[in-house]
């Protein structure tokens, strides 16, 4: 390489380092820095000692990277000094823009928290980032037992795979006992996500794999430190769980989860599934969940091997799916596995795809509120930046450069901002708390406990979209507020903030405003219109009137037998109960959070390859349900006495099973296969909702009650009693048959519609949505009113010449509302566009209802004019007031 | 003239701040100069990179210790235009109380016979 060119690069190098250092260190003296580099540079080379450039080189990079940051970190301090002292001398400027950014920016934030729980934050385990979830496609989601065992052994790409099922269950010590939920875990549980006990140790590999193992629990940190008050003498001592006892080995560590949505309190060994199964086998001789290969309860994580992709794990999965298939066609040949990263399951396989729409789009009206908000901001910085024009012009006289004024005034929008996500932060708290709670209260059976906090990583992500909404909303204001021309517009003694140009720039903020709200108020509408249809929908049974009470014999370590005694006389003294029209019981009632699945298979298979066994909606009923539920029999016969353990096991299919399995055949006689067990369908029920308003009909079998003796189940009674006359009574009569029987959740069908998978989705999308545009419809109020002041008080003038010479008050009235219309029907038109446009993408989480709907559009529209006219008309009054003398001499 | 607590505001300097006032006690200079004598005078126990020395000179700027002068001693000495820069008179005192400032804690250091008084003056 020649000199010449070395130079050369060498010069480029140094332009490059030079523009490490801030704008106005550079335009002072980067022609200088750069000069002085290159005859450093000159010196070294003659030298001739290739030591003494890389010493110059080392030296001129440890300096410039050092030096610069730090000329950075000067300007920096200096801008934020001036801006909090700028605040602190103008306290309600600061204090309406700190609260309004408040506002967008806590939507925000809150939303972060609720999508950073349910899609990013990793488990609390060892390297996370390597599992994935692995669960089935058709039919139940889980995986059995003996499957997960020939997944880990055979599948190359995959270091370990751990399988876990969630399950109620009763706890006592020292003679009182507690419901909990806990998580019955493969032996390797622990052991693969690599987490160390809190107390104790953990269950570990090879323990409680065989049946007749050491009746061994852990607990949960949280739960013994509420149960237990953290004292470490727990571990080894016994307790009963669902009636056996059980000995304490450990205490996981503090905030261990693998559940996103339910709260744990204990992990038992795996083998004790037939101990927990929600359902005890009808038939003695069925086959155990722990070798049943078509009991598909598991949920499973896999620990990718390093360096292997989740792609290839897929891969190597699929081929582990054929041969399973190739070996047991008549339960396998369906089987297909979706192989997510584990984040992407949450909280389950099935609700996770919902999860991620809804959020996404939330955090889309999010970001909408965050602009409205800007925009308010930009409009008081607007204001303000005019009413500093003298102080601007001053300080560009004294030698500071446009640039350097654009970044203070821009530092200032950002320190606004800042300290709105600090004002914005314990409103969120306190919201994510009052949300868990709103879920936690949803159902006793269920356990919810989403992790909603403020953590680092929502904390960071709303401070950078905080610095985002200060750049949005201060770069216009900064930019006019240091206009080139300003000396001179100073010289001419022009009024602050009179040119056309800024009141132009105004009006068109108020009318994005305008625009942006309707879309919220759009999405919210379309979502409160959900609700409605949500609530007309037929579910296939009558709601009104009945009441549900939910009781837990199995937790309490009952046999079958103890358990039928129990539901029989609950059952029969309810329904001698004055007012009382039918009482039933149901293993789970339809529309809950938790649902059953089996899948069933026809007595003759299909010759079709193609063919692949339904899954079922499972409800355990007793006769009296299909009264008390009005549910209609389209044909066949309802259970009956003889439809107990000693009977032939009976089913009731729905209209679209029945269709499915035998179509253009009477299924009455027919037997079909389900959890493992043959049945003879002796009746057709009519079709109905069962876990989602939204659902198309889906295949259901009622099985017989008195056959499967389910541990929990709920009691549905039809009465035209009321809530606060019924609920007690129910509760009274079970406490009298048994008070050891952990009774809960007694409410009315409605209110378990309303906190169940029926409504809820909608009631909380409506919720969020209202929520939403209730903000974005206020702060466009505010920013509308501001600008309509400001064109008053501009034309104060104008208004006072025209009232002395006889303008009458109504005609000024209907002159200043006539401008806040002409914004409304500007912004309506503009946001009716962008609304369209949001709405197709919440088409999937309507219902009943178009994404066009023209009603939601025309009432969001009205309301929007009416606002628009009512914060118009408080400046208007306020104009006609003026005295003309008064308005003249303003001037 | 300064008062004195104005000059005692800037005490005390940092040595490469120091360095740089003193290497523009004798005439104006430009940067690159600047850096060559402070090299110079301590036999190469001081070299300033050119990002700190602009950095200081940035800040003695702002402060008012010193100006850029629009004189240049030799145009044919000067083959490219760069800014020279002089030492103001608070620039002078504010050197000149640093080291008397650092006059006294040798003195003190000798009373206490940390170091050696020099044997002739």
């Amino acid at each position: 390489m020649s000199p010449a060119r070395r130079r050369s690069f060498a010069d480029r190098i140094f332009r490059a380092l030079v523009r490490l250092f801030p704008f106005d260190f550079r335009s002072d003296h980067g022609r200088d820095l750069e000069q002085t580099l290159r005859e450093q540079h000159r010196e070294a080379q003659r030298e001739g000692s290739m030591g003494a450039l890389v010493r110059l080189w080392l030296d001129v990079g440890h300096d410039f990277f050092t030096t610069a940051p730090r000329e950075h970190a000067a300007i920096l301090r200096q801008d934020v000094g001036y801006a909090l002292r700028g605040l602190r001398r103008a306290p309600i400027f600061a204090l309406s823009a700190v609260l309004t950014l408040a506002l967008g920016l806590s939507a925000m934030a809150g939303m972060f928290a609720i999508a950073d729980a349910g899609m990013f934050r990793p488990l609390p385990v060892d390297r996370p980032e390597q599992l994935i979830s692995i669960s089935n496609r058709t039919g139940p989601p889980g995986l059995s037992f003996p499957d997960l065992q020939d997944y880990r052994r055979q599948t190359p790409g995959l270091a370990d795979a751990i399988g876990y099922q969630a399950g109620p269950a009763s706890l006592m010590v020292d003679g009182s006992s507690e419901r909990i939920t806990i998580h019955l875990v493969t032996d390797n549980y622990f052991s693969m996500l690599g987490v160390p006990p809190a107390a104790g140790r953990l269950i570990a590999p090879n323990e409680g794999r065989a049946r007749g193992d050491a009746p061994v629990v852990v607990l949960a940190y949280e739960y013994w430190q509420s149960r237990f008050g953290g004292n470490p003498a727990v571990v080894g001592r016994t307790v009963r769980i669902n009636g056996r006892s059980f000995t304490v080995i450990g205490v996981a560590p503090r905030g261990f989860h693998t559940e996103s949505l339910v709260r744990i309190a204990a992990y038992v060994p795996a083998w004790m599934i037939d101990a927990f199964s929600y359902y005890s086998a009808s038939a003695p001789s069925a086959p155990s969940a722990f070798d049943d290969r078509s009991a598909r309860r598991f949920r499973v994580l896999g620990r990718l091997r390093s360096g292997v992709s989740i792609d290839e794990a897929r891969a190597a999965l699929a081929v582990t799916t054929a041969s399973l298939a190739r070996e047991y066609p008549s339960t396998h040949k369906d089987v297909e596995l979706v192989v997510v990263p584990e984040t992407h399951a949450r909280p389950s396989i099935e609700s996770s795809g919902f999860l991620r729409i809804a959020t996404t789009v939330l955090i889309g009206l999010a970001a909408i509120v965050v602009l409205i908000t800007s925009a308010n901001v930009t409009n008081l910085l607007m204001a303000r930046a005019a009413s500093r024009e003298r102080e601007v012009a001053l300080r560009a006289a004294l030698g500071a450069r446009r640039g350097r004024l654009v970044r203070q005034f821009l530092t200032e929008a950002v320190m606004l901002a800042l300290l709105g996500v600090l004002a914005a932060v314990p409103a969120v708290v306190l919201a994510m708390r009052a949300l868990r709670n709103v879920l936690a209260g949803a159902s006793a059976i269920a356990n919810l406990d989403p992790e909603l906090v403020v953590n680092v990583r929502v904390l960071a992500a709303s401070l950078a979209i905080a610095v985002g909404a200060g750049i949005v909303a201060g770069i216009a204001p900064a930019l006019s507020a240091c206009r080139a021309d300003l000396g001179d517009r100073l010289k001419s003694g022009a009024r602050a903030g009179s040119d056309g140009s800024g009141s132009r720039f105004r009006s068109a903020l108020v009318v994005a405003q305008v625009a942006l709200s309707l879309t919220l108020l759009v999405s919210g509408g379309l979502f409160v219109r959900s609700l409605e249809h949500a609530r007309d929908v037929d579910l296939g049974f009558d709601p009104d009137g009945v009441f549900l009470a939910t009781a837990a014999p199995g937790i309490q370590g009952y046999g079958t037998m103890q358990r039928l005694a129990f539901y029989r006389s609950v059952r029969d003294r309810i329904a001698a109960q004055p007012g009382v029209e039918a009482a039933a019981w149901i293993s789970l009632p339809p529309m809950g959070i938790i649902g059953d699945l089996d899948q069933v298979s026809p007595d003759v298979q299909p010759t079709d390859p193609n063919w692949r066994p339904p899954v079922a909606m499972r409800f355990d009923v007793t006769p009296e349900y299909f009264a008390a539920a009005r549910v209609r029999l389209v044909d066949g016969r309802l259970f009956e006495a003889r439809d107990d353990a000693a009977g032939t096991p009976a089913v009731i299919v729905n209209e679209t099973l029945a269709r499915q399995l035998w179509p253009q055949q009477s299924p009455i006689g027919r037997m079909l296969k389900a959890d493992g067990d043959t049945l003879e369908v002796v009746g057709v029920a009519r079709n109905g909702k069962y876990m989602n308003i939204g659902e198309a009909p889906r295949p259901a079998i009622f099985r017989s009650f008195a056959q499967t003796v389910p541990g929990t189940a709920t009691l549905a009674i039809r009465t035209a009693r009321a809530a606060g006359d019924i609920g007690p009574a129910i509760r009274n009569v079970m406490q009298e048959i048994d008070r050891d029987v952990a009774v809960y959740d007694v409410r009315s069908m409605a209110t378990h519609l309303d906190n169940g998978s029926a409504f809820m989705p909608f009631r909380l999308g409506a919720f969020m949505t209202t929520l939403f545009g209730g903000m974005g419809m206020l702060l466009a109020a505010i920013g509308l009113y501001g600008t309509i002041a400001y064109h008053v008080t501009q034309r104060t003038q104008e208004i006072g010449v025209r009232m002395a010479l006889g303008a009458r008050a109504a005609d000024i009235i209907r002159d200043v509302l006539a401008q806040g219309g002409r914004f409304a029907l500007i912004g309506i038109g503009v946001g009716i566009v962008l609304a369209a446009g949001v709405a197709q993408l919440l088409k999937g989480l309507l219902l009943g209802i178009s994404p066009f709907d023209p009603i939601t559009y025309a009432a969001v529209a009205g309301l929007l004019v009416a606002i628009c006219l009512l914060a118009s008309f408080v400046p208007a009054r306020r104009a006609t007031a003026v005295d003309p003398l008064i308005a003249l001499r303003a001037d | 003239m300064a008062p004195r607590s104005r000059v005692e505001a800037f005490l005390p300097l940092t040595p490469p701040m120091l360095h740089t006032l003193v290497a523009l006690a004798d005439g104006d200079k430009h940067g690159y100069a600047i850096l060559k004598e402070i090299a110079r005078r301590t036999d190469g126990a001081v070299r300033l990179s050119a990002g700190t020395l602009y950095a200081l000179i940035r800040r003695a700027e702002a402060d008012g210790l010193i100006v850029e002068t629009d004189e240049r001693p030799d145009i044919s000495l000067d083959d490219e235009r760069r800014r020279y820069y002089r030492l103001t008179p608070l620039g002078r005192k504010v050197a000149a109380a640093e080291i008397e400032r650092l006059e006294a804690i040798v003195e003190m250091a000798r009373d206490k016979k940390l170091v050696p008084r020099p044997r002739s003056i």
